[in-house]
């Protein structure tokens, strides 16, 4: 933008809309971050899930069925990959384990762990 | 021989006691062969936490392990078992793990837990106990015989046995610290941490160790490689605390937060896999640390991995 450019104030939410677009487009957290924020549901796209989906989050909404939709079509590496960076399982306690049995670890330990950090008095 | 008991203490908080237990107990155990207790006196339980999950801390409790019950056992006038109090499966390095399977008898962590009702079980024993004109220092006296018996048993299975004390000074915790060996005090290279090395040092000298500087294993932890924490650092080893054995400098490090969330009770991981890009520095403090102690007991510890 020009220094002295003037723009009203409508070209001003224009720009500021337009970079806030781009930006979630080219990333997928940011985005799902923003929809939150505005207390909205996140659809996970097939290729974007193992990235974005957070399994505490999804944990802490306490519905099994919505959880196992976004996981359950991931293949094994993808959710290895979600344990992995969550530190809900190290390379060991995946050795074997088929993608179905990961899903059911990565629900089993996100769940538990929310259960025992979560305040019972809020 | 007996085991050594060794006190990871410092009055500040935050300096890095429970990580540092929980590295000295899988160092030692990995590195070492050696059968390490690990007694949680914090109610804060962190170290407890690390070793067990929450979970495993919450069942502990339920089952009528750990801290708070040896703390129920002198409240109800009962004679201190504390190995009764152990909960099993402290041990989250998967090479450890085969082992124990294996039977083979060396490299066993074991804990005695804490669980964040200890300070409230405390605070309510010390209510009745001044309420009957005793004082802080009787209770803190008549805790460390409870203790003293209760731990003796452990001294026989254990090669080490770790305190991981409170930022404060309770009869709880000054009953622990008066029955320690050796203390192992974590620290941070900054002005405020700097000024509680000094507090801790002369509580400690003037209260329970007069030869503190003998006893005394310092350790700089959380460190970020900058001038000012390197020139804190200097000053500390060659100006305060210049007669004391220094364990080696422990990074800030992401690595280091990782390896202290175990992920479930039934989780495991290899020493390559936990401790990742600290391993040398795992490895460092375990080195030191035996070196430490063997001048204390004369006795030299073999490395059954390197």
């Amino acid at each position: 933008m020009e220094k002295n450019e003037r723009l009203d104030a409508i070209q001003f939410l224009d720009r500021f809309f337009d970079e806030l677009r781009e930006e979630a487009r080219a990333n997928p957290k940011f985005a799902s971050r923003l929809v939150r924020a505005m207390g909205g549901q996140v659809v996970f796209e097939d290729t974007a899930k193992a990235d974005i989906a957070n399994p505490y989050l999804l944990a802490a909404e306490g519905d099994r069925s919505n959880f196992y939709a976004v996981f359950s079509s991931l293949k094994a590496a993808q959710i290895k990959k979600v344990l992995k960076d969550n530190n809900l399982a190290t390379s060991i306690d995946m050795r074997g384990k088929s993608a179905s049995d990961l899903v059911d670890m990565l629900y089993d330990r996100a769940t538990l762990k929310v259960s025992e950090r979560k305040s019972s008095y809020f | 021989m007996a085991a050594t008991i060794a006190a990871v203490a410092n009055l500040k908080g935050g300096v890095g006691k429970s990580t540092t237990t929980v590295m000295l107990a899988d160092g030692l155990a990995y590195f070492y062969g050696l059968n390490v207790c690990v007694i949680d006196l914090d109610a804060q339980a962190n170290s407890s936490q690390m070793l067990l999950t929450e979970r495993g801390v919450q069942q502990a409790y339920e089952q009528g392990k750990g801290a708070t019950h040896l703390l129920k056992q002198f409240i109800d006038r009962e004679p201190p078992n504390a190995a009764s109090l152990i909960a099993p499966n402290a041990v989250t390095l998967e090479e450890l793990r085969i082992a124990e399977e294996t039977d083979q008898r060396q490299g066993w962590i074991s804990a005695l837990p804490s669980h964040p009702h200890l300070r409230l079980q405390e605070m309510s024993l010390e209510e009745e106990w001044y309420s009957k004109a005793g004082t802080p220092t009787s209770l803190s006296t008549s805790l460390s015989e409870h203790f003293r018996a209760g731990f003796e048993p452990l001294r026989d299975y254990y090669d080490i046995i770790l305190l991981d004390c409170p930022p404060h000074l309770s009869p709880l915790a000054r009953a622990g610290l008066s029955l320690t060996d050796v203390f192992v005090m974590p620290t941070i290279a900054d002005a405020v941490s700097t000024w509680g090395t000094k507090q801790f040092s002369e509580w400690v000298a003037a209260n329970i160790a007069s030869d503190l500087a003998k006893r005394h294993f310092v350790l700089i932890t959380r460190f970020r490689n900058t001038s000012y924490a390197r020139q804190v650092a200097q000053e500390l080893k060659d100006i305060y605390l210049s007669d004391r054995w220094f364990g080696p400098t422990i990074p800030e490090s992401t690595q280091v937060l990782n390896a202290m969330d175990r992920a479930a009770p039934d989780s495991y991981n290899t020493f390559r896999g936990k401790y990742g890009g600290v391993k040398g520095d795992v490895k460092r403090l375990a080195e030191r640390f035996t070196d430490f102690l063997s001048q204390r007991v004369g006795h030299k510890w073999k490395k059954m991995r390197d």
